[in-house]
């Protein structure tokens, strides 16, 4: 399942994009080689043979706008300074050129008339557009994931180090003890009094409340105990799909940090909603994971069985 | 509720040692022991992120995303279901950041106590983003065959999507 959806959205987003680029050039969205007319002040005793900043205005449009001004060879051209206040076009052309800045943009002099001070000048031509999208984003989104990574380590490193202790000290047995009644059913395989129960019931303890920090950390370390119990090094168990189901459904009861910080005190208004939306998807997930476990019986006492069964959902 | 928030995590970062330190075990050395796995998993996790975020931004930015939302609109209003937080039923599952930039969107363009902006809140407090969970938690332990649990996640997604709208509407609607 995750490869299909996991090569369906790359697939997806390589034709979308040369769709999307296909498009433009057939419309010529960007007018590309069309020349714009301007008319240029330059400073008093100004001479156009030398490079130097001008000013300029675009006709039909209010407002005077900055550039350099340059001669290269027998010709002319400009950096342009995007300015807000520019047409919609100019400012979507400079966003999306192919030169990675967005505050300046290199125009061509293709005319220039210093009696009547006016010139026609070519902006950048714009071309693939979103294939460039997507491609920037790949390259950003792999830098982001190492970035979110390394940035759980301190977390993690925290958490993992407290639970090792509560469980060298025994404490997550006599948490273990108050919830396995509840935690038996939802993970039938785990044998009795094994900590595994005791770091489920932390890690749903820290989502309840809204401890994002806290419940990652403890999330990782009840699947690395329900590894332990997993035959296969590489296919998930049952019991793992249940404990991820429940994360993923997140019983919140209250209301995670970033929703205050965005909505302010309204929050509290819905902190009632909230649960009971948080109820539903929770009871919804289990009862489609316990479904699920029907079709994939596992032998409760599996531990370090060899991987044999082959069968991907 | 929101104290109890602000007592239990000292209070679990100070009871763990000190249990520990009653019961005779070396708490500095068992905690460095246990905060080493920290290390270890944060880089194990880092190909499965990357796998699941670079497909998921190239997703939004081809314009996949909006094409879809445009053209799942007309149906879903057909039975009552808002368009305008359509966006935060997408991005939820896939991008925790997206989807503060959705709602963060929406808080601006609808104004804090609308109705929009009430249903896509208890949709963002009361799910996750899926596809983050699934490669952290399975990347930590080496799965690389997940089996239904995207199904799973998916079909609770969706039923807390779902209840957001109607419990939204039946308690401010």
């Amino acid at each position: 399942m995750l490869n299909y959806i996991w090569s369906g959205l790359i697939i997806i987003s390589l034709v979308f994009a040369i769709t999307q680029d296909i498009t433009d050039l057939v419309r010529d969205t960007w007018r590309n080689g069309e020349v714009h007319e301007i008319e240029i002040i330059f400073p008093s005793n100004g001479d156009p043979g030398s490079r130097q900043t001008v000013r300029f205005t675009i006709p039909d449009h209010d407002g005077e706008y900055e550039a350099v001004w340059r001669p290269v060879d027998e010709t002319y051209e400009m950096v342009i300074t995007v300015d807000e206040d520019m047409p919609e076009f100019w400012l979507d052309i400079a966003e999306n050129q192919e030169a990675a800045s967005e505050t300046e943009m290199l125009a061509e002099v293709t005319s220039y008339d210093p009696q009547a001070g006016t010139a026609g000048i070519l902006l950048p031509e714009v071309r693939y557009v979103k294939l460039r999208a997507i491609t920037t984003a790949a390259f950003d989104m792999a830098e982001f994931a190492v970035t979110l990574a390394i940035g759980l380590i301190g977390v993690m490193a925290l958490w993992l180090g407290l639970m090792k202790v509560a469980e060298k000290s025994g404490l997550v047995y006599i948490l273990v003890r108050f919830v396995q009644p509840f935690l038996r059913f939802l993970f039938p395989n785990v044998p009795r009094n094994h900590p595994a129960h005791g770091i489920i019931s932390l890690n749903m303890a820290a989502n309840m409340l809204g401890l994002g920090n806290a419940a990652t950390p403890l999330g990782i370390k009840a699947m690395e105990e329900l590894q332990k119990l997993n035959p296969s090094s590489d296919k998930a168990s049952n019991a793992q799909c249940m404990l991820l189901t429940v994360n993923t459904a997140s019983v919140q009861l209250l209301p995670p940090a970033t929703l205050v910080a965005l909505i302010g005190t309204g929050v509290n208004e819905l902190v009632i909603s909230m649960a009971l939306a948080t109820l539903v998807s929770l009871i919804v997930g289990i009862t489609a994971a316990k479904t699920y476990e029907r079709f994939h019986p596992e032998d409760p006492h599996s531990e370090n069985i060899p991987d044999e069964q082959k069968s991907e959902a | 509720m929101q104290t109890i928030a602000a007592f239990i995590l000292p209070l679990i970062i100070v009871m763990i040692p000190l249990y520990g330190l009653l019961k005779k075990v070396q708490v500095y050395e068992v905690f460095v022991e246990g905060a080493r796995e920290g290390f270890q998993i944060g880089v194990r996790i880092i190909p499965y992120l990357v796998a699941i975020l670079f497909a998921i931004g190239m997703f939004r930015e081809s314009g996949a995303m909006d094409f879809f939302m445009m053209a799942l609109g007309p149906v879903l209003g057909w039975v009552g279901f808002p368009v305008e937080v359509l966006p935060m039923a997408i991005f939820r599952p896939l991008t925790g950041s997206g989807s503060v930039g959705v709602l963060a969107d929406m808080v601006a363009t609808y104004g804090e106590d609308s109705l929009f902006v009430k249903m896509a809140a208890t949709m963002f407090g009361s799910t996750e983003t899926t596809f983050y969970v699934l490669a952290v938690y399975f990347g930590a332990v080496g799965i690389r065959r997940v089996k239904y649990a995207v199904q799973t996640g998916l079909i609770a997604d969706l039923a807390g999507i779902i209840a957001s709208v109607v419990i939204v509407y039946l308690l401010f609607g």
